[in-house]
């Protein structure tokens, strides 16, 4: 209802506290965590439009000084037609600049492409593997607080405990209940290892194995 | 050994253009020898062979003649990446307002370029520079060093004037003092003729 009549402007917002509603808010989430989440969205997005419309209203706005002479062309904003010489200038230039050759610099090598071998492994199987996973994944349950989120060093040492010596598919390495955001953010450490030579990964026609580096194959 | 010599040793050499200020320090000399010498090695590449040296992006490099385009082209076979009319607006844009934000793009051409803008950055045409002191802290673009050496220019000076006065004129004046006006030759001009094909 406020959100209404803020809406049509019937009440001014900086007349309105909205601390409170914002705790009420929370606690009515805390409380009623397991509801409608399209109830529960759909209140957070009209608090989040109150509080921008509330912020909007405190800051001051600039006193604009009425421009005069010079200063009036200068302060309206170019159309894109304005641009057209530019560009032909531009396609001028390139045309020009195609004629010229210059030596080619060398590859330096990339810092983050560390090389590492896949074998016969493809980034769409290591997709597939994920997609799995995420099939197995529960929704992120609604919290108004966010979780404390692990590094990805400290998920990366998690991950490598969980790799079995020998190779296995997630659905063994991966077990018990986890959220969507969870498998995120252990594939992201396992792929991290892959990387980085400790983990190695192989493939089958079913699925995509995994274990920690090291181990001859069996 | 000659200066003009070890000039162009070092110019024949070098993958981005080199400034004269530079090429001084490392050749130690004064920079008013180092550009007597650049002017007298650009009148000797002009005259004779296939080279010749120009000023780009900045600085100075040596290439090939226009006239042995096709040869040359022939043996590199580089692959023509063509910029399309939308991108070539957002860089106009981008190169006469800079530093810009996305929105104010938006606002001048009346559509959305968040993808023109991306593939302009990926392109390294276009950069990241600052963000803009105002609510969200929006962040502003401007043009590379590639940009120049991809139009063959050696300022955005040389670009017409369009607005009745260079738009570019107070280019680093709003920016950030942390945030550099452009960024350095070495990480910008590195990749360019890779991406033109080996060029």
């Amino acid at each position: 209802m406020l959100f209404l009549m803020v809406k049509d402007r019937k009440i001014d917002l900086l007349d309105v506290p909205l601390a409170p509603i914002c705790e009420a808010y929370f606690r009515y989430l805390l409380q009623n965590h397991r509801e409608d989440l399209e109830r529960s969205a759909a209140a957070l997005a009209a608090l989040a439009y109150l509080l921008e419309r509330k912020a909007w209203a405190l800051i001051p706005a600039p006193e604009e000084a009425e421009p005069e002479g010079d200063d009036l062309l200068e302060e309206v904003e170019p159309y894109v037609q304005d641009f057209h010489p530019a560009i032909v200038e531009l396609l001028g230039r390139r045309e020009i600049r195609e004629k010229l050759f210059f030596r080619t610099p060398g590859q330096g090598e990339l810092p983050y492409e560390l090389p590492f071998d896949t074998s016969d492994v493809t980034a769409g199987d290591l997709a597939r593997a994920f997609e799995r996973l995420m099939e197995r994944a529960k929704p992120d349950p609604v919290t108004p607080m966010s979780k404390p989120r692990r590094s990805l060093t400290e998920m990366m040492v998690l991950v490598m405990k969980e790799l079995p010596a020998d190779f296995a598919s997630l659905d063994v390495i991966v077990v018990g209940d986890f959220t969507r955001s969870e498998v995120v953010w252990w594939f992201l450490a396992l792929l991290e290892l892959i990387r980085l030579g400790q983990a190695e990964v192989s493939v089958s026609e079913t699925d995509v194995f995994f274990r920690r580096a090291g181990h001859e194959t069996d | 050994m000659r200066l003009i010599d070890k000039v162009e040793a070092v110019l024949f050499i070098a993958d981005s253009p080199l400034t004269a200020d530079y090429l001084a320090s490392l050749i130690g000399v004064p920079i008013f020898e180092v550009e007597d010498v650049l002017e007298r090695l650009g009148g000797k590449l002009q005259n004779n062979g296939p080279l010749q040296l120009i000023r780009i992006a900045g600085g100075f490099q040596v290439c090939t003649k226009p006239e042995y385009a096709d040869l040359v082209a022939q043996f590199l076979q580089p692959q023509k990446h063509k910029l399309s009319r939308s991108l070539l607006e957002v860089l106009a844009v981008v190169a006469y307002r800079q530093p810009i934000t996305m929105g104010e793009i938006d606002e001048i051409r009346g559509v959305q370029s968040d993808y023109g803008l991306r593939q302009l950055v990926e392109k390294r045409l276009v950069v990241e520079i600052g963000r803009k002191s105002s609510p969200g802290r929006p962040l502003l673009y401007g043009t590379t060093q590639q940009f120049l050496h991809t139009f063959n220019l050696q300022s955005l000076e040389e670009l017409p004037d369009i607005f009745g006065r260079k738009a570019f004129e107070a280019i680093g004046s709003d920016l950030p003092p942390e945030q550099p006006a452009l960024p350095t030759l070495e990480s910008e001009t590195g990749g360019l003729v890779e991406e033109e094909g080996a060029d």
